[in-house]
């Protein structure tokens, strides 16, 4: 089938590339600026592993194509734009209404909020089968090729036949490990995608608070959870606490589900919720200044792990941010290592002298006075501690994802702190 | 010769025996211009003395006073840094705080402007760290809640200027809870104390003196509290949780605060003048930095225009010597504050400080004892409020009272229509107080006919202040003109507005009752003060069964 689509970000390449994939001719469709430049130099593929090799090979056998705002013949338009971009999508929109008079496909992956997709269908003649179909986006940054090749659930929102066989059509390849495809309004599903989002993010903000508690009474976070866990009604995902989470999709997500609470007068529980997480955010910086009581004055302090999580060079809303502007902040010398969000952080910290990007993880805890552990990659979890004891000015762990094992650290010599234990 | 026995005072006193009769009513039917002719306006501020009790003639002669007393020279002393406050003998250079950073101001071979600005600088640098949310309390949160504790000076001043300023801010600033402590009985800050949390408050203790046992013993409370909630050592919370304020680095350090967390002023800012100086560091969490630096800008137009203008329209001038007028010349002893905007609530208790205890005083600067009256009884409350308390008086008890009504002629014009209409209202009842005041029920047609005690009679004086709208730079510049009027107030009655000498025995005095409240057999007081401490003494050890 012949595929558009739109948008310039993630959501929008792992979309094009994974159609291209499975055999669609897929043209995308970006704004000017991005179309000049080399696919390398565009961030979100970059941070993706997987993405930007796959949409070269795409390309190189002529299925995926980048183009400019002009016309096609395509009947299949896939919207991934960014959340406020709700006027461009509508532009889209009423250019296809006149440009494809009938059997138009659009399906909308935008996170607009709930009612958009019905307000986008009203610009068209659904009488003429033109029809647009919500599909949440359920990306997860670092995982996004696979997320959207083998999903474990979809959900089509819309009440239309024809374009619900359709879309059927087209995701077609992509049903092989499917558990469950969910037929509902466009108006409900997109209620549900942010309903998902913020469940989780109070998942995450409860267990944090409870580690944080734990912190106090003498019990260990993870064998809490681990009880927790084993109750079905509960179940263990998303039961890690730490020092907050990140991310753009999932903090925006949340952000905006938020404010629709607001708006309708309600005190929003996510709203405490999000502002905790901040709190969270800082928890690492406060367990240091706690140790060195107070004060960091000539300390050199190690970070390991800037990107929001594992996976991915992103480090929008990311926990490192707020813990090395504390440090800064307080004189402290700051040498952070990140296996791929380093040039991402060079670039948040142009001219600040007391930072130092290291290749090398044993780079950045050399003459250290801690190392603060931030974002949990696998080559962190089993360092030679010989090396840190030797190299580090003071043996003290600061562990923000509870990584390692505490009595182990102890045993060589470290002073461990841990999220809740 | 004193100056009551001076030719511009003799002529005075002669024209106010033949002005004194006249009524306001009649004042206003003889002539239709008297705002044309009353009214001046300068930085932001349009002052309306036309229902006061004046002509044509009594503003010259007063002017003549002013010029007899040698005012243009004595303003010249002000700025310039020469010694006005006689019996500590230093000058009183507070306009020198909102000076331009460019304009040097030489003080004994030092150019204090310097000095002021890197003061500011460093006020605004501690200021950002707190907006930045990297000031950190002993537990590594962010501070959220700021408690200015000081007494006088070093409260009135930030306090009614955080409460008059508190729609200003900026986007970038967090939103820092500020609050006011300054009650010697701690009753403020035990309920404050209950209500925050401990590892994310900073105290700014401002103290001039730094010895001021009513903040001392708030600031120790607060420390108290601190250690134990943090179980730290008292040293590390001193570091941590308190920036000090203060003229007396060495007795700030003392307490604990280190030198990088003291900001500093100077013994030539009075207390009641000091909430340009980093005494108005609340006032620039609260609206930003920048803010600050406006409300800095609208005192400094108001000192250029005192400076510069001919006494004849200006503004502080004329306020001063209308206020001359009717206490010297028509016995009026009472002076009520009526803001008509509830921002300004707390500006009658400021002028109260500013007024009473710069010019409260019965020495001239001689040292000899006056026999004229000085400063008169001043207080005031919210005017719309005030209508529902003590109006009744103004309209129809015995007193003679002079008021001052100010209000912002625009509010709310970024508002809906609502509010827009209650500032009207306000309005409405400002002009119609002001205007009854003064030409009491002839405003009626048929008041003759009502009974007595129905009647009004007028004739009560007062001066309109408007504001163009309420901002930084128009509070700035009306504060600045209440400053410059009672300085030219104090310079007619040839009197010192900087000392405070009759603030000072008291304490002495209650330092040895703390003794004998303590030890109450020991008592050698009169037998009035005896007997109050024997009650309080009985009361204790009924307390105690």
């Amino acid at each position: 089938m012949k595929v558009k689509v739109y948008g310039a970000d993630l959501t929008a390449w792992v979309a094009a590339a994974s159609l291209a994939k499975a055999g669609n001719d897929v043209l995308i469709e970006g704004p000017e600026t991005q179309l000049k430049k080399p696919l390398q130099d565009i961030s979100a593929l970059r941070d993706e592993p997987g993405l930007l090799d796959q949409i070269q090979l795409q390309m190189e056998v002529g299925r995926l194509k980048r183009t400019g705002a002009e016309e096609c013949e395509t009947d299949i338009h896939w919207l991934a734009l960014e959340h406020n971009e709700f006027q461009g999508a509508q532009q889209i929109i009423r250019g296809l209404e006149q440009a494809v008079p009938q059997n138009l496909l659009i399906i909308n992956q935008c996170n607009f909020g709930v009612g958009a997709t019905e307000q986008l269908q009203s610009i068209l003649n659904e009488d003429a089968n033109q029809v647009v179909v919500y599909i949440p986006n359920n990306l997860q940054e670092g995982k996004a090729l696979q997320g959207f090749s083998q999903p474990k659930r979809i959900t089509i929102g819309s009440d239309n036949n024809w374009a619900i066989t359709m879309t059927r059509s087209l995701i077609r390849p992509f049903l092989q490990n499917i558990e469950h495809l969910l037929l509902m309004s466009s108006r409900e599903a997109e209620f549900t995608k942010l309903a998902i989002t913020g469940m989780l993010a109070i998942r995450i903000g409860y267990i944090n608070e409870l580690a944080n508690l734990a912190d106090q009474m003498d019990v260990d976070i993870d064998t809490i959870r681990e009880g927790m866990g084993a109750d079905p009604r509960i179940g263990s995902h998303y039961l890690a606490p730490g020092c907050g989470f990140g991310g753009q999709n999932f903090n925006q997500n949340i952000a905006r589900f938020s404010d629709i609470f607001e708006k309708r007068g309600q005190n929003s529980l996510l709203k405490t919720v999000i502002s905790e997480n901040e709190t969270q955010k800082e928890l690492l910086f406060k367990k240091l200044w706690q140790h060195y009581q107070c004060d960091l004055t000539n300390k050199t302090i190690a970070v390991w792990g800037a990107s929001f999580k594992p996976g991915t060079a992103s480090i929008d809303n990311a926990p490192s941010l707020k813990i090395i502007d504390a440090l800064l902040a307080q004189g402290v010398t700051v040498k952070v290592h990140d296996p791929e969000a380093l040039s991402n952080l060079q670039k948040y910290y142009t001219d600040e002298p007391s930072i130092h990007f290291c290749n090398n993880p044993y780079d950045a805890i050399t003459a250290a006075d801690a190392l603060l552990v931030v974002t949990e990659w696998p080559e962190y979890w089993s360092p030679d501690y010989e090396k840190l004891l030797q190299e580090m000015r003071m043996p003290l762990i600061i562990d923000g994802r509870n990584i390692f094992d505490r009595e182990a650290l102890e045993m060589y010599g470290f002073t461990y702190i841990g999220v809740g234990r | 010769m004193t100056i009551d026995q001076s030719p511009a005072w003799l002529a005075l006193k002669r024209h106010a025996d033949e002005v004194r009769d006249t009524h306001l009513k009649d004042m206003f039917a003889e002539d239709a211009h008297r705002f044309e002719k009353f009214s001046f306006s300068a930085a932001h501020c349009l002052a309306d003395f036309a229902k006061q009790r004046i002509t044509n003639d009594t503003l010259q002669q007063l002017i003549k006073l002013a010029e007899q007393q040698e005012l243009p020279q004595k303003i010249e002393a002000l700025f310039t840094g020469e010694l006005v406050n006689t019996s500590e003998n230093r000058p009183a250079l507070h306009t020198a705080l909102r000076q331009p950073k460019e304009t040097p101001l030489i003080l004994q071979g030092v150019d204090i402007s310097e000095e002021i600005h890197s003061s500011l600088e460093q006020m605004e640098a501690l200021v950002e760290q707190i907006h930045n949310g990297q000031w950190r309390g002993y537990d590594g949160s962010p501070i959220k809640t700021v408690v200015n504790i000081g007494v006088g000076g070093s409260d009135l001043g930030p306090l009614m200027t955080c409460r008059a300023l508190n729609l200003f801010t900026t986007d970038e600033i967090r939103d820092i809870e500020l609050h006011f402590v300054s009650s010697m009985d701690g009753s403020q800050l035990a309920r404050l104390l209950n209500q925050i949390d401990p590892a994310s408050t900073l105290f700014i203790v401002s103290s001039k003196s730094f010895s001021t046992i009513d903040t001392l013993a708030n600031s120790n409370t607060a420390r108290e509290w601190l250690v134990n909630a943090s179980g730290l050592p008292v040293e590390l919370i001193s570091q941590h949780h308190f920036i000090g304020v203060t003229a007396s680095p060495a007795k700030a350090s003392e307490w604990g605060i280190p030198e990088k967390n003291q900001l500093h002023f100077w013994d030539w800012t009075g207390g009641r003048y000091s909430m340009w100086s980093a005494i108005g560091m609340a006032i620039a969490l609260q609206t930003g930095n920048a803010n600050f630096r406006r409300l800095l800008a609208g005192a400094h137009d108001m000192d250029t225009h005192f400076r510069s203008a001919p006494l004849t329209e200006n503004l502080p001038v004329l306020l001063a010597m209308v206020g001359i007028w009717n206490i010297n010349f028509l016995n009026i002893h009472a002076h009520a504050i009526l803001p008509y905007d509830g921002r300004l609530q707390h500006l009658p208790a400021y002028l109260e400080q500013l007024e009473m205890e710069s010019n409260g005083k019965s020495v001239t600067l001689k040292g000899e004892k006056l026999n004229y009256a000085t400063c008169p009884i001043l207080w005031g409350e919210l005017g719309p409020n005030a209508q529902h308390a003590f109006y009744q008086l103004l309209h129809q008890g015995t007193e003679s009272v002079m008021c001052d009504f100010i209000a912002p002629a625009l509010r709310y014009q970024e508002h809906g229509d609502e509010l827009k209409a209650q500032h009207q209202l306000a309005l409405a009842n400002c002009l119609a107080q002001s205007r009854l005041l003064a030409l009491g029920d002839s405003v009626l047609e048929d008041a003759v006919n009502a009974p007595s005690h129905k009647r009004y009679r007028g004739n009560q004086p007062s001066t309109t202040i408007m504001i163009d709208e309420l901002t930084p730079e128009s509070f700035g510049a009306l504060i600045a003109m209440y400053e410059h009027k009672v300085y030219v107030q104090s310079v007619i009655w040839e009197i010192n507005p900087f000392d405070q000498w009759g603030v000072e025995l008291g304490k002495q005095v209650a330092t040895s009752l703390l003794d004998q409240l303590a030890n109450p057999s020991a008592a050698t007081t009169d037998s009035s003060t005896a007997g109050l401490i024997r009650f309080v003494q009985q009361q204790r050890q009924e307390d105690k069964s």
